[in-house]
């Protein structure tokens, strides 16, 4: 694969089950270094994704380079520069943390004795080294999360799929891993595929995101594209000490930039076409003798992203968040 | 034309020695660490192969068993070459020569069907079977690892067992035939050539129905219920073998060397990564 050649590329992927169609024509790509999260609820083709784009399972139709390969006739050497961390960690418990990473080791072509020597490198690394040779049968989910985590990163992949990598763990552990993640990607120049349902390990992470609903994508792009493209309104919030009263409502609403006003319990929410409309609808308030507490201009943030395009997917615009357009 | 109709193809189709060697190494070190799979698989054939023929032998030697009234009732087939023995001779014969030959099919076909049940449906019962299938493996070499680990076994505790039943039936049978009267020519190439044959029809079957179920248990039960009419089938015609001669013996292995590997190319055929991702 070429320096400028993007990691990921696939066009219309679609793929049925007995049970219905679990992924719906999926246009995506991912650059090099880039987090890519793939965002949705359960049941939403997360998991389907990441398994077409490493060559385990088959399209119905649709196109993929993964890598600059094929994924379903070069797999194999695809999946050879991939590094997965499946929902559930995968280890045998019959085995220890060592000897779980050994066998993959092994199956990626490593000699024994560089597998033993690798696997334990990273067990240390991710502070696992004291239970390398304990079976993992009695590990807590974090410290199974965590070998799986040194199994996926054995071969020194360049392309990383992580489904759930969170899911289970406690918020110390959860920090962890999303900070070991970030530091995947930043410091060492990894592409990863993050399957989340979590939006905060994603608003930490993803440099751009893809939302699925239903084996439909909904959105795709930075949350800041994407809130430029839901938000066509600025959300400031007046605290005035008590509601606004109805001459100040008007007086805010005659104002040629503002879309809409609307009293509220301490104040009033104002919606306005861009920051720079702040100044003068705080001028406004003073102008018609009310008092301003307090002014907070509200930039949308991934949560309202998310639940802005949930609510245009199910076509239910009550459970988008204030200031999105029906 | 899509992917699947177009049926995604492995470029290099040379079969990977190194890729399986690791996968039969981690099974059977597994199946070493599992009680619950190694303790079946020595009881039963220590209590058939080798506890069963050290008691007829031992009652032979009292002389207290005459076969006479018993081989009057079996067809004449069997009760012929069995009643050319002397008499105190004829238990140990009609027994170890003959009525037990059936238990060396039923081993292999025990040991192979716990043991791919085990390799293919535990898998899938671990939760570990997803992280496989995204390794740089052939799905091709895996299923002739997981066969292989099924297979190798189950021949290695008939033809041990086998070996033991030999040396016990010798032993405990000396006192009365004062000669070593195992193994004949037949008992050699039903051994060597039938067992492992119905072994490996345990496997194709026992594959087959593991990758269809989500665990272990399930696996059993169906193959039980597949693997069982084959072992009346071994029970039924074992003996016969026995009587039929050096020939029909080897035809016989033949035709069950022609099921197994019919089976077994057809369980290969269906063992594809996206079956397999596709029951997860």
């Amino acid at each position: 694969m070429g320096a400028s050649e993007r990691v990921i590329e696939c066009e219309a992927l679609t793929r049925s089950f007995p049970s219905g169609r679990a992924l719906d024509a999926l246009t995506i790509d991912a650059e090099p270094g880039e987090v890519l999260a793939l965002l949705g609820p359960n049941g939403a083709g997360k998991t389907t994704t990441m398994r077409l784009l490493n060559g385990v399972l088959l399209p119905d139709s649709g196109t993929a380079r993964v890598l600059g390969l094929d994924p379903w006739r070069q797999g194999e050497e695809l999946r050879r520069h991939t590094g997965v961390l499946t929902e559930n960690a995968g280890l045998d418990e019959r085995f220890t943390a060592l000897e779980n990473l050994e066998f993959v080791g092994r199956l990626r072509g490593m000699s024994e004795r560089e597998a033993r020597a690798r696997g334990g490198a990273l067990l240390e690394q991710f502070e696992m080294g004291h239970r390398a040779d304990v079976k993992v049968q009695g590990f807590s989910t974090g410290q199974r999360k965590r070998v799986a985590l040194a199994r996926a990163l054995l071969h020194d992949p360049e392309l990383l799929f992580l489904d759930e990598p969170t899911s289970g763990l406690d918020p110390a552990a959860t920090r962890a891993v999303v900070d070991l993640i970030g530091s995947l990607a930043a410091e060492h120049g990894r592409t990863v595929v993050l399957c989340t349902h979590f939006l905060g390990e994603a608003g930490k992470l993803a440099n751009r995101m893809a939302v699925l609903f239903h084996g439909v994508l909904h959105a795709f792009g930075t949350p800041d594209d994407l809130a430029a493209e839901l938000w066509s309104r600025f959300e400031v919030r007046l605290d005035l000490g008590a509601p606004a009263a109805p001459p100040l409502i008007a007086a805010l609403a005659a104002l040629p930039q503002v879309h809409e006003a609307i009293a509220t319990d301490q104040g009033a929410l104002v919606f306005t076409t861009e920051r720079d409309d702040v100044p003068s609808v705080v001028a406004t308030c003073v102008a018609e003798g009310s008092p301003v507490f307090g002014v907070d201009p509200r930039d949308p943030n991934l949560e309202d992203v998310y639940f802005a395009i949930e609510a245009r997917a199910t076509g239910n615009p009550a459970e988008a968040p204030a200031g999105v357009p029906a | 034309m899509s992917a699947r109709r177009a049926g995604a193809a492995d470029a290099d189709e040379h079969i990977d020695w190194g890729a399986v060697r690791s996968i039969m190494r981690r099974d059977l070190m597994a199946v070493r660490r599992s009680k619950a799979v190694v303790l079946p698989m020595l009881l039963v054939p220590l209590l058939m192969l080798v506890l069963l023929p050290a008691s007829v032998g031992l009652a032979a030697n009292g002389g207290g068993l005459d076969p006479t009234r018993f081989l009057e009732m079996v067809p004449s087939t069997l009760a012929d070459p069995v009643s050319r023995y002397p008499v105190n001779e004829q238990v140990v014969i009609l027994v170890l020569g003959y009525l037990v030959a059936p238990l060396f099919l039923i081993v292999p076909l025990m040991v192979s069907a716990v043991l791919a049940g085990d390799a293919f449906a535990g898998e899938k019962e671990r939760k570990t079977l997803e992280t496989i299938l995204h390794l740089p493996v052939r799905a091709m070499d895996l299923y002739i690892g997981k066969l292989l680990v099924g297979f190798l076994p189950s021949v290695a505790v008939s033809w041990i067992g086998f070996g033991l039943f030999t040396i016990t039936a010798n032993l405990a049978a000396w006192p009365t035939m004062e000669r070593a009267f195992m193994p004949t020519k037949l008992w050699t190439m039903m051994i060597l050539w039938i067992a492992p044959g119905v072994a490996a029809v345990g496997l194709g079957v026992m594959v087959r129905v593991s990758v269809r179920v989500n665990n272990t248990q399930e696996a059993q039960q169906l193959g039980g219920a597949v693997v069982l009419p084959l072992v009346i089938l071994a029970v039924a015609q074992t003996t016969a073998l026995l009587l039929a001669g050096l020939w029909p013996t080897f035809l016989a292995g033949c035709v069950v060397w022609a099921v197994a590997i019919w089976l077994n190319v057809r369980g290969a055929r269906s063992f594809t990564r996206d079956r397999m991702a596709a029951r997860l």
